[in-house]
């Protein structure tokens, strides 16, 4: 079958929304598909905004490929017989950031003509899909609450997980994410001052915003007293790498504000057979972590966290149940390229 | 310096374009302080009246994170952004040359009239904007007769250099390239009649159709040429073609009216071989100066079958030619390393 997947991208920037599409031309290779993948620019000033989505809009792949699978908004508005979206999250900013101070335009009735613009766009050229797919429960709920359309969710694996494994828990706690403050990191680094145990803190990952953020954390764990406990690999951290940091944790930890989706730092987590320790306002991640079975969905406090932390590091066969649990659960909630690509090819 | 280099794309159709644009993004991410990506827009030629919307499309979207684009095919080239130079491969030629010639896609119709009118003015409004323009001397003549803007002329250098180094002077003519009814390997087949030297003819490449295929090898079992000329069709390794111009005697480059020298003849230059064309085979006689670094005849069969007995009867000459043709070729210094400096300088 001749397979087009679209995305939107910003040039120079790689992330998870190019991961998902990039695995997933590999996966479909390797069944036997021929995949082109298309990327687009896409700049959301209010003012151009709605231009782009023309632009889209007017590009014809109809006759050139059997089927398109579309993810970054709004790559959903090109037309196609057999559209398919493995959708992974809205324009934020005028959906659910909205009342936030991210909101790009005022809350006036010229700003409101704008997002309502946006969600009929939206509404109108989702309703084409064939079958819309989300990348968790937490953007399908927006699907249904924003633009009353029902999705399916599927996760997105990860590539290769089985290079991850386990050599025993050690006496760390590793974090392998983006330094980013809805990131978090410091609400752990808070955490081990709570500790009672030695335990010990690995934060593995780079800052793509101004440094700032990752200076703080520095500062913050000196502050505390903690530079022997905290340990920094603030860099860009290669896939063995992160095999081997996790494979000797004792558990890992994947604490960001209210992401859309489980995040693959708590998948990596699971591959490697580590217990996941997260919050109750993680998000996604709440979606895949059950507390005290496969990790702990602490309250966002370093109070809990830290007790979450000495309660793995006092109870090894504990840490390492949960472990083996969290692999399990990545496999009941069936997290499979064979599963994705029969299902966006059904 | 982010470099983001755009280009149009047909999905699932890759050639020539697509390649050099991959490469110059690699050649591009290579140099330091450089970073550089593609960028590869959809387009869609048929009906005519679509090239409408292709350029609205080009010109409606939005680059953010870029400090530099480069754009290479008409419409991409069209993307708007304040910092913009042009490595031309080429316009939309249905509104120029081919429609002069009768031989565009474009209706002669009031409409078609409008729309021809659309590109040239597309094309117009966004030259002035470019900080600078590079292209083949042919799209370079093009555009200043149709556009009147000047450019600087750019060569797109052979990808692997290292390869092509040249080797023992054997008894074969060599034609590499794409094979097709366009790039007349079937003349030289034919030549091979005519020959009475002991020269042999070698033709690789990969055909455009099967069909393509089938008439070369057709022709060469109806002359009996079995013996005297190697078909060596398909998706060849380059180093396969580089040991096909490495050891032969001199190289054969037939195209009609191309835009560009092309590969082959680089190739060929770059391993110090003639190279035998035709009159009308337009870029390659911007090298090919007959007697000097190749000969030039008239396409028919029995004046390239006197031109291949010609470069066997007189192997000192052909050699001599071959090196010539290597002084002039490093002489012009058309390298990747000089086409990136120039691209960004």
């Amino acid at each position: 079958m001749k397979i087009a997947l679209c995305s939107s991208f910003v040039p120079f920037v790689d992330g998870g929304g190019r991961f998902i599409v990039e695995w997933l031309q590999r996966k479909l290779i390797e069944h036997g598909h021929e995949v082109e993948r298309i990327y687009l620019p896409f700049v959301d000033h209010p003012q151009d905004m709605f231009a782009q989505m023309v632009a889209y809009r007017l590009i014809d792949l109809t006759e050139s490929c059997d089927r398109l699978i579309a993810f970054r908004p709004p790559s959903y508005m090109l037309r196609h017989p057999c559209k398919i979206l493995w959708f992974i999250h809205h324009f934020r900013l005028y959906y659910d950031l909205w009342d936030t101070e991210y909101r790009p335009v005022p809350d006036s009735v010229a700003g409101r003509a704008i997002r309502d613009t946006v969600f009929a766009a939206d509404t109108a050229t989702l309703s084409e899909a064939r079958h819309i797919f989300t990348n968790s429960r937490t953007v399908s709920d927006r699907l249904r609450h924003f633009n009353g359309i029902d999705s399916e969710v599927l996760y997105p694996p990860l590539q290769d997980a089985d290079r991850f494994r386990s050599d025993g828990y050690g006496d760390e706690i590793v974090c392998v994410s983006r330094v980013e403050h809805h990131k978090r990191q410091h609400l752990l680094i808070e955490a081990l001052r709570h500790t009672r145990t030695p335990v010990k803190l690995r934060l593995c990952g780079m800052s793509c915003s101004p440094p700032t953020y990752s200076e703080e954390l520095k500062a913050l764990a000196s502050r505390l007293g903690l530079d022997g406990r905290v340990i920094f690999e603030q860099r860009w951290i290669s896939e063995e790498e992160k095999v081997e940091r996790l494979a000797s944790a004792l558990a890992a930890a994947y604490v960001p504000f209210d992401e859309d989706s489980y995040g693959y730092p708590s998948l990596e987590g699971s591959h490697a057979r580590k217990a996941i320790l997260t919050t109750t306002d993680s998000g996604g991640v709440t979606e895949l972590v059950v507390d005290s079975v496969n990790g702990y969905v602490c309250a966002p406090h370093p109070q809990a966290l830290g007790e979450a932390m000495d309660r793995l590091f006092l109870d090894r066969s504990r840490a390492s149940m949960m472990g083996e649990a969290a692999y399990q659960r990545v496999l009941d909630l069936g997290i499979t390229w064979d599963k994705v690509v029969q299902k966006l090819l059904a | 310096m982010k470099v983001l280099v755009v280009n149009d794309m047909v999905p699932f159709l890759r050639g020539g374009a697509e390649a050099l644009a991959e490469e110059i993004v690699r050649r591009l991410n290579g140099t330091k302080g450089i970073e550089a990506e593609l960028l590869s827009i959809p387009v869609k030629w048929e009906p005519a009246e679509r090239i409408i919307e292709e350029i609205l499309i080009c010109r409606s979207m939005r680059l953010y994170n870029t400090d530099l684009m480069i754009g290479l095919k008409f419409p991409a080239y069209l993307v708007p952004h304040s910092r913009k130079r042009l490595w031309l491969l080429d316009q939309f030629r249905q509104a120029y040359d081919l429609w002069d010639l009768g031989q565009s896609n474009i209706p002669k119709t009031p409409r078609g009239h409008e729309i021809r009118q659309a590109v040239i003015e597309a094309d117009n409004h966004c030259f002035p904007d470019c900080e600078k323009i590079f292209a083949s001397q042919a799209v370079a003549n093009r555009l200043l007769r149709y556009n009147s803007f000047d450019s600087e002329i750019l060569m797109a250098p052979v990808n692997d250099p290292e390869l092509f180094v040249g080797g023992e002077y054997g008894s074969y003519i060599f034609c590499g390239g794409r094979i097709n009814a366009g790039m007349r390997q079937h003349l030289l087949v034919e030549a091979m009649r005519f020959t009475r030297s002991n020269a042999n003819l070698v033709v690789a490449g990969a055909a455009d159709t099967p069909a393509d295929a089938a008439l070369l090898q057709a022709s060469v079992e109806r002359h009996q040429l079995n013996d005297r000329v190697h078909l060596d069709v398909g998706f060849l390794p380059l180093t396969r073609i580089a040991k096909y111009v490495n050891e032969a005697l001199a190289c054969a480059y037939l195209p009609i009216d191309e835009d560009s020298v092309g590969y082959a003849t680089m190739e060929a230059f770059g391993s110090a071989k003639a190279v035998l064309t035709v009159s009308d085979s337009g870029g390659p006689l911007d090298i090919v100066r007959d007697g000097d670094t190749g000969l030039v005849v008239h396409p028919d069969p029995e004046s390239l079958a006197a031109a291949i007995d010609r470069l066997a009867d007189n192997r000192n000459t052909t050699i001599k030619m071959g090196k010539e043709a290597h002084a002039l070729w490093l002489s012009m210094n058309v390298t990747w390393p000089t086409t990136i400096e120039r691209l960004l300088g």
